[in-house]
């Protein structure tokens, strides 16, 4: 409706060729084109309504187990929240608080990394560069044998264990989230103008404070896109918690994805919901705090 | 005073050079080792594992169908994925943000509950099943777990809002003037599409082929949940020779060859870009 009156008041006033030309050929397809865009967004937001959905509903039958969800739910019930397995909920604990240390230590290593790539100069920093993203480029089933072997040697020389220990997945987990802070800070200090240092230096500010009170803040947007995205990947892997965690002692994904080969019922569908929901507040943080652009700029990078 | 910026990625990099080249050259080593059974492995190294890989049904079977998949997954994401980043990045409303920040959302939440809702969407009684027998296109459910179609389906669940992302920001950086010109031109709206939006795009349609070719040989968490054990990819072999087996050394050779096809895949993309940065169709 709002684009006919558009394309109208277009004719009567502009260039009415070319209007007219617009509405032979754009109208019906941006009407395809709404259509297109919206069953494609219905295809990937329907798994994730379906499990908040699923997890209101109140059971028909307790006969078989995967068609105990209805959707639509016929019945609202808070059932399945409260009979949420304990195991679930730990393993959800373990995964905020692993998530949150590993995206504070990836900052720590991350921005002094990103700051000595952009500005330092020495021989062989695009193979230095290559090191530290390499993270990225290996698959992670890889990364997770890769770790595991190494922790069982390094077992063997030194003595000390890490295999299926929390601090041996939270190295793990540090490994892949690292790569993201240094892109996504060193993105930032790219296009960084060099002249408001010079200027507080040049005002008699020691190079630390000008360090903490000028760059500091310019490249916080960056740090903060890091940090969200190395929060995000060690919040959402399988594979390597699979390899590096202990078995009674693992991460959310990791207990789900075994909740689902064993004994699914939709309790399941209520703490994945209460993850649903977490993901909604860091989309909402991400969105106030760097803003959409800039955090999906950095992600290019 | 200006080198001292370079001092900063001492300890970074002893991190990622212990954690990267410490494991990568274990892994690498084990998988020069004939398994023996029993987590035990033969004392003298040889290709006997890669040797095996490449000659043994089973194990050329799984590479094979892996590449298969992924290539039918990254095929699906660039035909299906192309026009929304097109119609997203021509879009002048306060609705693409919405809808940018919809992708970022589905990105957030871990591969396992996508797939449980996949598996509500899918089952037999299910919405999709009930459209398509009620519409004749079936004669019997259609079953996501267990079988390839199911696999490709969650791999490209996985990765289609990645692919989005990326010929997004592509199309983004193509001035719409370029298709209005034609258009005043008199070009019909396929001729534009051919001629002016398809040969632009192209560096973000290549990279996003490749891009999402490469998540999907790797991809291991849809793989397993929805190969049910009986469709099984590279990932998920890797992890099984691991775990269930204990076979290190055929573990870390199938890692190596799926390591291998990733960095070729990466090179690959690296060189498309470059190219077409070259001839300034990228901005750099």
């Amino acid at each position: 409706m709002t684009t006919d009156v558009q394309v109208d008041v277009d004719a009567a006033t502009q260039q009415p060729i070319a209007a007219a030309r617009r509405r032979r050929t754009i109208k019906p397809r941006s009407l395809l084109s709404i259509a297109y865009v919206t069953l494609v967004f219905v295809f990937l937001l329907a798994p994730l309504v379906v499990v908040i959905g699923g997890s209101f509903s109140a059971p028909e039958n307790d006969a078989v187990v995967m068609s105990y969800v209805q959707f639509p739910p016929k019945q609202l019930t808070l059932k399945w929240y409260r009979e949420i397995p304990p195991a679930q909920l730990r393993s959800l604990g373990l995964s905020v608080a692993l998530a949150l240390s590993v995206a504070l230590a990836a900052c720590i290593l991350g921005v002094p990394a990103a700051l000595g790539l952009v500005r330092g100069r020495f021989p062989g920093k695009s193979l230095i560069a290559a090191t530290l993203r390499a993270p990225l480029q290996i698959p992670h089933v890889v990364s997770g044998i890769a770790l595991l072997q190494l922790y069982y040697a390094f077992a063997e020389l030194a003595g000390i264990n890490l295999q299926a220990t929390l601090a041996g997945l939270f190295l793990g987990h540090l490994f892949l989230a690292t790569p993201f802070v240094i892109g996504s800070v060193a993105a930032v200090l790219v296009r960084f103008n060099r002249r408001f240092e010079e200027v507080a230096l040049s005002l008699g500010a020691s190079r630390w404070r000008t360090l903490w009170r000028v760059t500091l803040p310019v490249i916080m947007p960056g740090i903060f896109a890091g940090a969200l995205y190395a929060f995000i990947v060690s919040f959402v892997d399988v594979p390597v918690a699979m390899f590096l965690a202990a078995s009674d002692r693992t991460t959310y994904p990791v207990e789900l994805f075994y909740a689902m080969e064993q004994d699914f019922n939709p309790s399941s569908l209520a703490s994945a919901s209460l993850t649903a929901l977490l993901a909604l507040a860091l989309v909402v943080i991400a969105q106030r705090l760097v803003g959409l652009d800039n955090f999906l700029k950095a992600k290019s990078k | 005073m200006k080198a001292r910026w370079g001092l900063l990625l001492i300890v970074p990099l002893c991190f990622s050079a212990i954690l990267l080249l410490g494991s990568q050259a274990i892994f690498l080593k084990a998988s020069l080792f004939a398994d023996l059974g029993f987590g035990k492995t033969a004392s003298v190294p040889d290709l006997s594992n890669y040797a095996l890989i490449l000659t043994d049904r089973y194990y050329a079977g799984t590479l094979w169908l892996t590449t298969y998949i992924s290539l039918i997954v990254a095929g699906c994401c660039v035909v299906f994925g192309f026009p929304v980043a097109n119609i997203l990045a021509r879009m002048r409303s306060h609705w693409v943000g919405l809808l940018l920040s919809m992708i970022v959302l589905t990105s957030f939440v871990t591969t396992v509950i996508q797939i449980v809702g996949l598996m509500i969407i899918f089952r037999a009684d299910g919405p999709v099943n009930q459209v398509l027998l009620g519409l004749g296109l079936a004669d019997r459910p259609f079953s996501l777990i267990g079988t390839v179609a199911g696999v490709v389906v969650g791999l490209v669940y996985a990765s289609f809002g990645f692919a989005v992302m990326l010929m997004y920001s592509v199309a983004k950086t193509i001035p719409p003037s370029l298709e209005e010109a034609a258009a005043v031109h008199g070009a019909s709206p396929l001729r534009i599409f051919t001629r002016v939006v398809l040969p632009l795009s192209l560096p973000g349609v290549v990279v996003g082929f490749l891009t999402v070719f490469n998540l999907s040989m790797g991809a291991f968490t849809s793989a397993a949940l929805l190969g049910g054990g009986r469709v099984i990819t590279l990932p998920v072999l890797i992890q099984r020779t691991m775990l269930i087996d204990v076979k290190y050394g055929m573990a870390g050779a199938l890692a190596a060859v799926l390591l291998a096809f990733v960095v070729i895949l990466n090179l690959m993309s690296a060189a498309v870009l470059n190219r077409f940065r070259a001839a300034r169709m990228v901005a750099s």
